[in-house]
């Protein structure tokens, strides 16, 4: 019996089904970030390709950090895990504690790195996700062990989010926990255990909630934001106005309206309203396809990974793309309270467009190891057979 | 790893893939919800507000003197309104507003509590209130521009001009009767505006085409304002009710100057009586008097066989016909037809309208363009009142002839004064000579428009050395003599009809009707003073006011000196006398 070898993943090439979407959703960024921060740029920097130049720029260096992922052996990466967590760290601490942090609307995020920024929270959720697959990789037989198995994770985690949390960034927290949560589940932790920190958590976004009457309005006008147009359903609503206005066909690429000021982040947070405006309902349609194929290929790849390891760090990456995604979508579409987050691939930043692609390179890696394997197996089967 | 772990996490991996298929499939689900379903709903929205529609009223065109000087424009002014349903303290605001724009507290509250969506604050504001109203930053408080109607020269030519009302409607003179071509349009256009409310789409930002016209006029300042002050002196001198003078160019029929005196000034025309804002040298008629024996000399020499040198019996003073008695005011015997009208014989010109006709008066006087519109661009013109020969009683002729029992009007009257002196073809008379638009691109022009010929070329000259020897020593009109030019011209001293329907004995229209120079006419001029007081004789009070304005204008035109032959002598005459007397 010969199997039939897989002929288009390649060892040393690239999955062209994880390549193309991912180059595909770069370049549409890159033109809409264009598109959409022009009129600001021109008004902030007095030159209308300010954020476009940079975006250019970040997606050639995300190019080169996805081939380098893509070829970097992966016990590197194993052995990177407590050197990655513990720069994390520091970056957090020093994003918050230092004199490098940049404030940007009440937030401290950015570290000051010469000519660029840097967003130490994008790279320390990469290092989380890589210390919880290495983590739980060496744990595999004791995940269900709550002070083995579950304490240790959810306790990096914690510490993530304080720092995170202190910057502060809500969005991130929320990530952090769901792929946390979601890496533990998946890796085999008991249901019971996973449900512990929701007993927890639950009562203290309540007390949180109530306590700072901003987030509480936010969530108030997540549920009828055109009551509040005028304060905290504006964007909400201007994200909507952007939406219909693109109808089916879209107004256009550089023709959309509510990128002039209306909405507050066109670039960043609200691009995919814009891109809703400017490519219509079938842009929309092309965009989620593209992150379809990506997740996709992620769990396929984390589902054929020829170890432990590889199988949660593919899901791992996967999960973190595909929560960014679905919250930034749900957020510009009104299904969830305002967080900000950036769509990867598409929103303008540096970090975000590395570390994202970054990522794609290692789940390359992942499936193509797997198949390196699966190539060997099939080699000596077939000289078995013979 | 075992496979029973293995297992488990693929069978947990893919309940997550399952889940994010999930999660997506509800994102493109509420996209298409909101970009499909809500789409014309949201998109709706969304215009209202990036769009906003305005209303925008062009500016008037600007009326210009024919060296492109402005006589009427539009200037750009700030209005105030106030958009009710924005404004939360309408109290507070009115008392602020009160404060600046010194307007009632009461009635501005009333308005900015009204359920209108757009109320006047105060209309055409100054700019340190505007400045001031801007300082104090209230919400629902706007800005509009408006224009508003300016006469930089005040009273200089304001009958001809007229005026506009506050929305610029023409109400009056030419921009009554050029309304449709000066008034700019109302245009309805859109502008997208940004979240700052600065408009942003340049394509579609830009102003419709809608200001108006402009008008260039015949009219030359310099000349209406030197015929205004020559008006307005003789005026003054005599104290007369009211007076009029006019420049006409005789080769082409364009007016250079019409002066009304009194005068009133149009920026403020609501302060004067309603009687001084009308063109009354076009719609008003009068009794001409004796201007008009030059066009029954015409007749006389077109139809009756007659020359200059033709003579009639003058009854020494008193002629009879019927019951009525024609006078003249020195008594003459046998006189020629250029001494006739040289010394202004009543009783020759009623033998010149027997020997030729009622007929011949009548067809030469309507040919001359009496008893009809001439057509000029200017509104309520008056055709006059010039009766059908038919109708005339046995001394009518006669008087027509010598001006009384006919209205004329003194454009009527220097129209036809303008055909004798441009050889015998009578012009139309115009006053804009072209129309442009607010680019400066001429859109219309008016070029001189011959209506027909009079008289013959050879009337029309004999005519002229006629109208020559009135200015000459003995004649009436000596008073318009001018110094290097052979004035061609004629006294008109009419009586006035009173309230009982008789001819007045203390009324007077005082007129002098002429042209320089002799031989080559460039300028008629004819001056009308109503009813001045002391004197009375157009040769007195009209014919100093005709000198200077004739004098003036030669000047400022550089009209060559008379050098011809025929007139040549009249002139040396005159410096010779004149040279006598100083």
């Amino acid at each position: 019996m010969t199997k039939q070898l897989p002929k288009n993943n390649l060892q040393s090439g690239y999955d062209i089904k994880l390549l193309f979407p991912v180059l595909f959703l770069v370049g549409i960024g890159i033109v809409m970030v264009y598109s959409s921060s022009s009129a600001l740029a021109l008004k902030e920097f007095g030159i209308d390709y300010y954020f476009f130049k940079k975006q250019t720029f970040f997606s050639l260096l995300g190019i080169f950090a996805l081939v380098s992922c893509r070829h970097i052996p992966l016990k590197l990466f194993r052995s990177l895990a407590y050197p990655f967590l513990f720069l994390a760290f520091l970056l957090l601490i020093a994003v918050k504690f230092s004199e490098l942090g940049i404030t940007v609307g009440g937030s401290t995020r950015w570290l000051r790195l010469g000519f660029f920024t840097f967003q130490p929270s994008e790279f320390a959720r990469f290092s989380l996700v890589l210390f919880l697959a290495y983590s739980m990789s060496k744990k595999l037989d004791k995940l269900k062990d709550f002070s083995i198995g579950f304490l240790p994770h959810l306790m990096v985690f914690v510490i993530f989010a304080i720092l995170i949390f202190l910057q502060p960034d809500f969005g991130s927290v929320i990530i952090f926990g769901a792929v946390t949560w979601i890496m533990l589940f998946v890796g085999g932790a008991r249901i019971l255990h996973l449900l512990t920190p929701l007993l927890i958590f639950l009562p203290a976004l309540y007390i949180f909630m109530i306590n700072a009457p901003y987030r509480l309005k936010r969530m108030m006008s997540f549920w009828d934001p055109w009551q509040y147009s005028t304060d905290e359903g504006y964007q909400m609503i201007h994200s909507f106005m952007a939406f219909g206005t693109g109808g089916i066909w879209g107004t256009g690429i550089g023709k959309s309206y509510q990128k002039l000021f209306y909405l507050p982040e066109p670039h960043t947070d609200f691009i995919f309203s814009v891109i809703g405006e400017e490519l219509g309902f079938l842009g929309v349609l092309v965009i989620l396809f593209l992150y379809f194929v990506i997740l996709w290929r992620g769990i396929n790849i984390a589902i054929n990974a020829d170890e432990p390891f590889g199988s949660f760090m593919a899901i791992g990456l996967t999960i973190a793309i595909g929560l960014q995604v679905c919250i930034n979508m749900g957020v510009t579409l009104g299904l969830l309270p305002t967080k900000g987050l950036a769509l990867p691939f598409l929103s303008y930043g540096g970090t975000s467009l590395l570390i994202n692609m970054a990522s794609i390179g290692v789940l390359m890696n992942i499936g193509a190891s797997a198949n390196a394997l699966k190539t060997q197996r099939g080699r000596k089967q077939n000289a078995k057979n013979k | 790893m075992k496979p029973i772990e293995k297992k488990h996490i693929r069978l947990r991996t893919i309940l997550i893939g399952f889940i994010f298929s999930i999660f997506l499939s509800v994102i493109g689900a509420r996209a298409f919800y909101l970009q499909v379903f809500c789409s014309s709903w949201l998109s709706r929205k969304a215009a209202n507000q990036y769009e906003k529609s305005l209303i925008f009223h062009g500016k008037r065109g600007t009326i210009y003197d024919t060296n492109h000087r402005e006589m009427a424009l539009s200037i750009d002014v700030i209005s105030i309104v106030a958009y009710p349903p924005n404004i939360k303290d309408p109290a507070a605001i009115s008392r602020s507003l009160n404060k600046t724009l010194e307007i009632d507290v009461n009635s501005l509250n009333q308005r900015l509590t009204s359920d209108r969506s757009f109320v006047w604050v105060k209309r055409k504001v100054t700019p340190k209130e505007v400045k001031d109203v801007k300082a104090l930053d209230l919400k629902g408080i706007d800005f509009i521009a408006e224009h508003e109607r300016f006469y930089p020269n005040k009273t200089l030519a304001a009958q001809v001009l007229g005026f506009s009302g506050i929305d610029e409607h023409g109400l009056e003179g030419i921009e009554y009767y050029y309304d449709t071509y000066l008034k700019g349009s109302t245009c309805r256009f859109t502008v997208l505006k940004d979240a700052f409310k600065r408009g942003f789409d340049t394509e579609k930002n830009v102003m419709p085409d809608c200001s108006g016209n402009n008008l260039i006029l015949t009219i030359d300042y310099n000349i209406q304002y030197l015929a205004e002050r020559a008006l307005e002196e003789a005026s003054v001198k005599f104290n007369a009710k009211s007076g009029m003078a006019i420049v006409m160019s005789p080769k082409t029929g364009a007016i250079l100057a019409v002066a009304h005196y009194p005068f009133f000034n149009p920026n403020s025309f609501g302060e004067f009586d309603r009687n001084l804002w009308r063109n009354r040298s076009i719609t008003d008629s009068f009794e001409p008097g004796s201007t008009m024996k030059i066009f029954s000399a015409c007749a006389a020499i077109e139809f009756g066989g007659c020359s200059s040198n033709t003579i009639f019996f003058c009854e020494n003073g008193k002629y009879k016909i019927g019951k009525n008695i024609v006078n003249d005011t020195h008594p003459h015997g046998w006189l020629s037809l250029q001494h006739i009208i040289k010394f202004s014989s009543n009783i020759g010109t009623v033998k010149i309208s027997e020997r030729i006709g009622p007929e011949h008066i009548y067809k030469t006087f309507s040919s001359f363009g009496f008893g009809e519109k001439t057509g000029i661009d200017c509104p309520g013109e008056t055709s006059g009142g010039l009766s059908h020969y038919n109708t005339w009683a046995k001394i009518d002729a006669g008087a027509i002839a010598f001006g009384q029992g006919v209205a004329v009007s003194a454009l009527q009257l220097i129209t036809a004064a303008s055909a004798i002196a441009n050889d015998g073809i009578l012009m139309a008379p115009y006053i804009v000579q072209a129309i442009t638009d607010q680019n400066g691109r001429l859109i219309k022009s008016s070029s001189p428009r011959i209506v027909r010929r009079v008289v013959s070329l050879d009337t029309a000259r004999i005519v002229k050395k006629i109208m020559a020897s009135v200015t000459t020593e003995g004649g009436t009109g000596v008073n318009a003599a001018l110094e290097g030019y052979a004035v061609c011209g004629k006294t008109g001293t009419a009586q006035k009809i009173d309230k009982k329907g008789t001819y007045s004995d203390e009324k007077y229209t005082a007129s002098f009707l002429g042209f320089i120079p002799a031989d080559d006419p460039e300028i008629t001029v004819l001056v009308v003073i109503d009813e001045p007081r002391g004197k009375h004789y157009g040769s007195i009070v009209a014919a100093p006011a005709f000198k200077r304005i004739a004098h003036e204008t030669a000047n400022y035109m550089n009209i060559p000196l008379t050098v011809d032959n025929s007139f040549g002598r009249l002139v040396d005459m005159r410096i010779h006398e004149n040279g006598a007397r100083g």
